[in-house]
């Protein structure tokens, strides 16, 4: 990695630990994990007095405009993640700092401490190594989501960042006006990804969800991309939620069907458990006295895909046209086709097999 | 079935990918040389996919006419040349193959038809929204069409489970 970075990541971390006289950046690893931000693993030495501390930090840093696939705001995250921090009892790591001028990364970026605990959770499941610990660290993130649900909007979000974070126009006010704005936004962008009329069944989805509206629940905070990779755990706790780009303002239950489809894809069983409680949904209801129905997590399912679908495929579409050369995005439709005929079936499409 | 990315984009995705992901990475000198076979290889198969089909109908059909003018030009009747004679004779009792589907011509079609299913697709929500109950067993026609593609697709496209790169 070059100097320059080293320089800029000791600049930023010099400026966010103030009581810190002297930062040595050592080696910076580029890591795997998340599709949208570039990741990197580094470890700084900070002095205070005669003593220097050892610890380890990472790095998220925007990819090229053209290439991102969400197009999200560093400082917005970063404030989040700090108020989650201090007043939820939500494990996360602390957001050190960020740094949003892109002559200093080259891209907007920020730097996070480095969370304690495996990010292998399909080590969780189906005898996996770790499957021991399944029901007590899916109890934990069943309730670390339950309380982040039920934090008041305004304590999280006080500056009103969250309510639109994408600039699309969401208007969350309330239930009514949040779900109208939110399905102008994806029957617009649809038009927008619309590279490939075969992706239709994505315009039947926000069409008839439109028609179909569920009852209302209160608003809540999202997590935004809640699902089986974006948590690390170690004896039997949840150690961090990890991953908060795409948090918003939104229903509650889209983080649910997020989960309940990112479980089926990833081939891991978050909902199945705590086992106990008689899975995920259900304990999730009986903490906060809730009803949800597997039928209204299907609405969701379809909902929350709809949100991540609209920018993956804006990303996509973007790939086609030359307006970027990345790989991911190519490889982004083959992994999603599988997607295509489970949204097939939460819409009722005869001859589709129920798995 | 997904027309776009179409196959030479995305098998020119991989070529940029190797150049600009991986060959950079690359110290090992036999590692970095297989990598440049891997790209040449991917770039023959882009060429070959052009003129595969043309050239698999051109060479058959021309064929067939070459085995019969070549036995016709034999004058004498040794056993070789009956052999030759007999083997033109089966192996040419054969219609010559159609010419090729135009690839381009096929995709802009079937653009066409499924631009017209997504079309009617708003036509039919503002019925059902109307109350038009009708507009429903329409819709059904229209997903019993769409699933079987999807199921086909996943067939044809998926390789392995879950997200690469995900945990």
């Amino acid at each position: 990695m070059s100097t320059a970075l080293n320089e800029a990541l000791a600049t930023l971390l010099t400026r966010c630990e103030p009581d810190a006289e002297h930062v040595a950046i050592g080696d910076i690893v580029p890591i795997p994990g998340g599709f949208s931000r570039e990741t990197f693993r580094f470890e700084a030495d900070l002095q205070r007095g005669s003593t220097t501390k050892r610890s380890a930090y990472i790095l998220r840093k925007d990819p090229p405009y053209e290439a991102a696939i969400l197009h999200t705001h560093r400082s917005v995250e970063h404030d989040l993640i700090e108020a989650v921090r201090a007043r939820t009892s939500i494990p996360v790591p602390r957001s050190i700092g960020y740094e949003m001028d892109p002559t200093v990364f080259g891209e907007a970026a920020m730097v996070l401490e480095c969370a304690d605990g495996s990010s292998t959770t399909s080590n969780l499941f189906f005898d996996g190594p770790d499957a021991d610990q399944a029901d007590d660290v899916i109890r934990h993130l069943c309730e670390a989501l339950v309380e982040l649900h039920e934090t008041p909007i305004d304590s999280l979000d006080p500056s009103g960042n969250l309510r639109d974070p994408r600039g699309v126009g969401i208007d969350a006010t309330n239930w009514d006006r949040y779900m109208a704005t939110t399905f102008e936004y994806y029957i617009d962008g649809y038009d927008r990804i619309n590279r490939e009329p075969g992706l239709c069944i994505l315009l039947d989805a926000f069409l008839t969800l439109r028609r179909h509206p569920p009852r209302p629940l209160p608003l809540s905070v999202l997590h935004g991309d809640f699902n089986p990779a974006n948590f690390l755990y170690k004896n039997g706790r949840v150690t961090a939620v990890i991953d908060w780009e795409n948090s918003r303002i939104g229903d509650p239950r889209e983080d649910l069907g997020w989960m309940v489809m990112m479980d089926g894809l990833s081939k891991t069983a978050v909902m199945q458990h705590p086992v106990d409680e008689g899975g995920f949904l259900a304990y999730y209801n009986r903490l906060r006295g809730l009803d949800i129905t597997p039928e209204e997590l299907g609405y969701f399912i379809l909902f929350g895909t709809a949100n991540i679908a609209v920018p993956i495929n804006e990303a996509i579409a973007r790939r086609v046209t030359g307006q970027n050369r990345e790989i991911l995005h190519l490889y982004l439709v083959q992994s999603s086709i599988t997607a295509l005929p489970g949204i097939g079936q939460l819409l009722q499409y005869p001859g589709i097999p129920v798995s | 079935m997904i027309t776009s990315p179409t196959i030479d984009q995305i098998l020119e995705g991989v070529i940029i990918s190797l150049a600009d992901d991986i060959m950079p990475s690359i110290e090992n000198p036999k590692a970095a040389a297989n990598c440049l076979m891997v790209q040449s290889l991917l770039q023959g198969v882009r060429q070959l996919l052009t003129v595969i089909d043309d050239q698999l109908v051109d060479e058959h059909n021309d064929m067939i006419a070459v085995l019969r003018r070549s036995a016709e030009a034999l004058t004498d009747n040794s056993a070789a040349a009956q052999r030759m004679r007999e083997r033109t004779e089966s192996v040419c009792d054969r219609d010559p193959l159609p010419a090729p589907m135009d690839r381009a011509a096929a995709l802009a079609a079937h653009n066409e038809l499924t631009r017209a299913i997504e079309e009617s697709m708003r036509d039919l929500d503002e019925m059902l929204t109307a109350g038009d109950n009708s507009a429903h067993d329409a819709l059904l026609i229209i997903r019993e069409h769409l699933g079987q593609r999807y199921l086909r697709d996943v067939t044809s496209i998926q390789v392995g489970e879950g997200f690469i790169g995900r945990s």
